[in-house]
């Protein structure tokens, strides 16, 4: 056990350490070459910027994680819908399915303007983007989950008169849990990507707005200031379904666990 | 006369078996082809209630195809398979099948797989609970019921494939190949085992196998597939006293029969 706590330690400690090098590395050389504060600002002052607009930003951290979320959730309902259809009909299957694909290759975040164009400035047009954009891998990856069952545990189930229905439900969709993990992961990333984007095209708030209006005002510890909350708020995002994950799919013990788990 | 073997368990009735025609499986004239492939050419054969019969053939000879139509799960060509009198035309519920591999589903725990087919025939779940906890301590691993598979080893996995294909109290049970991906040590063991667990079972096993010695130590009577298109080749009684022992194996009269089965699948890889 405490060499359990000590492994762990040490995996967080290192990335820990180094981020403390690289900005103490930055503050110092910043400092002594006496960069101006609009070109890069030193690490205490973007941190400044944090606690003392922290009104500012946390006003426009709202509802850019709110439609983030929304557009994410949306995202996980509609993929999972369109990967039963995928599995179950093989006219989705054999038709959509292919173009879903081909469709990956597609930057997605290009069709912002034209979402402009059709929603308008307001949240419709970051909530669809955010959407869009999270809904693809979604969909595969649930597709691929519901699709990669055994053989011989379908063939079992059926040796026990197991119906369609039963087999979706005991079968299919645990086994596809851990691919829809992976896919959540996926596109909640993509959704905030989305979401930031839309407000960099056209916006009157959020913390894409935020960074844009600050770098037209020169501002630039401000500016540094709302990536780095958005990068926290991010992580934490994340951090929440891999939480989720290792939960839901205790079964399959994520990498860096295993040696835990197993002995 | 295969009834000469009379084991000393009590069996379901006295004389019940083989002779008095209470055929409780009866294959009639089965084929199969895939598509272009025939895989089965022409196939009869009786299983009597409480017998252990095993079928013995290479690899890749359709043993596996003969055992799921029996199953209901892959569709014959031609020909019939009847099921206590009744044509099977789907699983069964008097059916329980081991696979190849355990098939366990990895996010229950070993006392949830047992339950599974419980589950899924929609059987009451409380006294099936108490017969699945009696089946793992039959099976020697009731401690690890609470377990999830991958904390098991390969023999322990199997056991509860066992388990669970015997939980909903099934006449038959279908094993393919349980073993053969075990070790040698574990494959004896195990073949002990089955044999303490049909005997305080009296299921009538259909047990489908490539290895010699396993369908000699654990079988009432053996059938020899041969090559594709399959047919049986041969038919032998195996007339040793149970419980036999792995001791058994080093028997005379248990070589002497390996050998004859030996002599018969190596004449089928001659024609």
């Amino acid at each position: 056990m405490p060499n359990n706590i000590g492994k762990r330690a040490a995996t967080i400690g290192w990335p820990v350490l180094v981020t403390a090098v690289i900005l103490l590395g930055w503050e110092i050389s910043v400092r002594t070459l006496g960069i101006r504060s609009i070109i890069l600002p030193p690490p205490s002052a973007v941190f400044e910027a944090m606690t003392d607009r922290h009104d500012l930003l946390l006003a426009h951290l709202w509802p850019s994680l709110y439609l983030t979320v929304l557009g994410f959730v949306l995202s996980v309902v509609g993929g999972i819908f369109v990967a039963v259809l995928i599995t179950y009909s093989s006219i989705v299957r054999k038709g959509f399915y292919p173009v879903i694909v081909v469709s990956q290759v597609i930057p997605k975040i290009s069709i912002a303007p034209l979402f402009i164009v059709w929603f308008g400035t307001g949240t419709m047009s970051s909530l669809l983007l955010a959407f869009l954009v999270a809904f693809f891998p979604m969909t595969i990856n649930a597709a691929m989950g519901f699709e990669s069952i055994d053989e011989d545990i379908h063939r079992m189930a059926r040796t026990f008169m197991g119906s369609r229905w039963q087999i979706f439900w005991k079968i299919r969709m645990p086994n596809a849990l851990p691919y829809i993990f992976g896919g959540m992961k996926i596109s909640i990333t993509l959704a905030i990507i989305g979401v930031i984007v839309s407000e960099f095209v056209a916006s009157q708030e959020g913390i894409g707005y935020l960074i844009k209006l600050a770098g037209g005002l020169l501002d630039t510890p401000l500016m540094l200031a709302a990536i780095t909350a958005l990068s926290i708020s991010g992580l934490a995002l994340y951090a929440i379904i891999a939480g989720a994950e290792s939960w839901a799919v205790y079964w399959q013990p994520p990498s860096d666990a295993v040696a835990a788990g197993g002995g | 006369m295969r009834s000469a073997v009379a084991s000393p368990a009590p069996g379901p009735a006295p004389g019940c078996a083989h002779d008095d025609g209470a055929a409780i499986v009866r294959i009639a004239a089965l084929k199969k082809s895939f598509g272009d492939l025939e895989a089965i050419r022409q196939i009869s054969f009786d299983v009597a209630d409480g017998e252990f019969l095993s079928v013995l053939g290479p690899s890749g000879c359709g043993k596996s195809t003969l055992l799921m139509m029996i199953a209901g799960v892959i569709e014959p060509s031609a020909g019939e398979i009847q099921i206590k009198g009744a044509n099977v035309a789907g699983p069964r519920r008097e059916v329980g099948v081991v696979f190849q591999s355990p098939v366990l589903l990895p996010w229950r725990t070993v006392l949830q797989n047992v339950l599974f087919p419980i589950e899924l025939l929609k059987l009451p779940r409380a006294p099936y609970r108490q017969r699945a906890t009696e089946l793992l301590r039959m099976a020697k691993i009731d401690e690890f019921a609470g377990m999830l598979p991958r904390q098991l080893s390969g023999g322990m996995r199997q056991r509860v494939a066992i388990c669970r294909a015997l939980v909903h109290d099934p006449s038959i049970l279908l094993m393919d190949e349980p073993f053969s991906a075990l070790d040698a040590i574990t494959r004896d063991e195990m073949a002990v085992e089955l044999q303490r667990i049909w005997q305080a079972n009296r299921k009538t096993v259909i047990f489908v196998t490539h290895s010699i010695r396993e369908a000699a130590f654990l079988s009432d009577r053996v059938l020899v597939m041969g090559r594709r298109p399959a047919t049986i080749i041969d038919e032998l009684a195996i007339n040793l006293p149970r419980p036999r022992h792995i001791a058994v194996t080093e028997d005379e009269n248990f070589n002497r029969l390996v050998r004859h089965l030996r002599k018969a699948i190596e004449a089928s890889h001659a024609e």
